[in-house]
């Protein structure tokens, strides 16, 4: 008797919890559902018919307007450009620093280590103005190539704590084994400690390429020229010129979230482990 | 693992002491050139009256950060906006963000698919963002409005981005939808990490489910919801994409933050000087609160 009640009471409130997250679930994906559907039909069937009514055509074309008058070829060639050279610069970068900085003893290592976090705490605006003299002056300014430095040394605090927190967990006894086989001390990290801290290298290098895809304010600043914008600088662009040609200016924000979504939904393990262990573990 | 560490410390004494150097050296000179030079020359700026362009820089002392405080009135209400921004954003999507955790904590089936569902959000470029939101404000064809209508709700449907009173409300809602990801994956992990027997001896104690959430829960979250706190401020504090991207800080001045109002100083109105101010004090703040947050990440 006890038990059919409680059992009962149990699946009440299980059906209860699954009403609510999908409640949740359609609230969340609204915005992406309005956007899509809007990227599919034409302006002419969006203002008779409004957003939720299924396309009379699905206008698949609004994507090839919106990349070719977009200019989004040029916006896709210096995001993919600076994830290219920067990612992977910048995580070696780190790597080389959370070596010692996790498995050797020497003067400063605490210093040094939370010299580096400090930077997590830093907003970038507060570098914006000098980088900007200091790129114009390296005759960089206006090129996407100006993005590089700033983009690898604001990643580096998380990088080299990800990293540090990693490399701590292998064991030493492997290094030492490979040192007393005549490794010099770069042998040992190139070959035993980044091949076996391959999982954490790939979150950082995952977590690195979207950072790089999205960031805003400093693409803002330092590059203005049309040929060096990055996608959210472009998209931006895009939106200030086609503002009133909604299903063109929904089909190029499709375009510009397509590729982080996609790496996303296919790689979500490796955000989840970067997200926990950059946050919580260490 | 201490014997070691020994041998570690006793051989770089003696003849290679300078490798753990050579390792980090191209880290730390990045990051000193491109990260703390900068900021600190930022700090000298804002002691200046300057364009930002021409040689002529005239020293004003203090004069730029009494003017953010006393005779800017922008600026004090973007100080506001950000106070008021930051204590939101420690309650809202923080607290959903742990209700959807416990939802999702149950082991129910499709749990996988509502944690992509409420993290997606979280991945996208906050320019994206930004505009995918002002399409659902859309005063014609927004999905809010026509879901207002919908409901029998009409007389609320306005244009959310243009009114003085909403703007500010309609811009942190799109926030609470791409940051309640974040905390959510933390308190998931955070919940993991509590061991199954507490709830069984609870339960064997004869608690009830509100006791054990109260007593074993809660407790075991601590550690968790002192990172998710700090990250939510000093997110909060940086925000600039999406009220770039929806307002451009208006209508009037009326969703200025600091982090735009430097902008628009610096880049928009060259006063190089004063933005720098503006972006200091942004970062003491941060850097004051992130603090035990870093302390506590140095430790671990």
């Amino acid at each position: 008797m006890a038990i059919t009640v409680e059992g009962r009471t149990r699946r009440a409130e299980i059906t209860l919890l699954y009403v609510s997250l999908a409640v949740m679930a359609i609230i969340w994906v609204l915005p992406f559902v309005s956007v899509v559907l809007s990227s599919l039909r034409s302006q002419g069937d969006l203002i008779s018919r409004g957003v939720f009514a299924w396309p009379n055509a699905i206008r698949w074309d609004n994507f090839v307007r919106a990349w070719e008058t977009g200019d989004f070829s040029i916006y896709f060639r210096n995001s993919l450009l600076l994830i290219l050279i920067k990612v992977p610069l910048g995580v070696f970068l780190a790597a080389l620093a959370a070596y010692p900085l996790a498995k050797m003893t020497f003067r400063f290592s605490v210093a040094i280590f939370v010299f580096f976090l400090l930077g997590l705490a830093v907003p970038v605006q507060v570098t914006l103005q000098p980088l900007l003299v200091m790129m114009k002056q390296l005759g960089l300014a206006n090129s996407v190539f100006a993005l590089i430095p700033p983009y690898i040394a604001f990643g580096l605090p998380f990088q080299i704590f990800v990293l540090r927190g990693f490399f701590r967990l292998i064991p030493s006894e492997l290094l030492e084994a490979a040192r007393i086989d005549g490794a010099s001390e770069f042998g040992v990290f190139w070959r035993i400690m980044l091949p076996l801290s391959l999982p954490a290298l790939a979150t950082v290098f995952i977590l690195d390429t979207l950072a790089t895809w999205n960031e805003f304010l400093i693409a803002l600043v330092l590059v203005s020229a049309q040929e060096s914008r990055t996608v959210p600088i472009g998209l931006l662009q895009f939106q200030g010129e086609f503002s009133s040609q909604y299903t063109l200016l929904m089909a190029g924000i499709v375009i510009s979230i397509l590729p982080v979504l996609t790496i996303f939904i296919l790689l979500q393990r490796y955000f989840i482990s970067g997200l926990t262990s950059g946050a919580i573990k260490g | 693992m201490k014997s070691t560490a020994r041998v570690n410390a006793v051989r770089q004494r003696t003849s290679d002491w300078y490798i753990p150097y050579l390792f980090i050296a191209p880290a730390f000179v990045c990051y000193t050139v491109f990260l703390v030079y900068p900021m600190a020359s930022s700090l000298y700026i804002s002691f200046f009256r300057w364009d930002g362009l021409s040689p002529e820089m005239v020293f004003v002392g203090l004069d730029n950060y009494v003017t953010i405080f006393v005779r800017d009135e922008v600026a004090r209400l973007a100080l506001w906006n950000n106070v008021v921004w930051t204590i939101a954003s420690l309650v809202v999507p923080t607290g959903i963000g742990l209700a959807f955790a416990l939802a999702l904590n149950r082991g129910l089936r499709g749990t996988t698919l509502f944690r992509t569902v409420f993290y997606a959000p979280a991945v996208l470029p906050l320019a994206a963002v930004g505009l995918i939101w002002s399409w659902m404000y859309n005063a014609h064809f927004g999905v809010i409005n026509i879901v207002l209508e919908g409901i029998g709700l009409a007389r609320f449907a306005g244009n959310w981005l243009s009114g003085h009173d909403t703007a500010l409300a309609a811009v942190f809602v799109t926030y609470v939808w791409s940051h309640v990801g974040f905390p959510m994956m933390l308190y998931l992990a955070g919940l993991q990490a509590i061991s199954r027997d507490l709830y069984e001896a609870a339960l064997i104690d004869g608690a009830s489910p509100w006791q054990s959430f109260r007593h074993v829960t809660l407790p075991g979250l601590s550690e968790t919801t002192f990172i998710v706190l700090s990250l939510a401020v000093i997110q909060a504090l940086k925000v600039f994409d999406i009220i770039y991207t929806m307002t451009y800080g208006g209508p009037g001045r009326s969703t200025q933050v600091l982090g735009t109002w430097m902008y628009f100083q610096a880049f928009q109105y060259y006063n190089a000087g004063y933005g720098s101010a503006i972006a200091w004090v942004i970062a003491v703040i941060i850097l004051v609160i992130a603090t035990p947050y870093i302390t506590r990440m140095a430790r671990s």
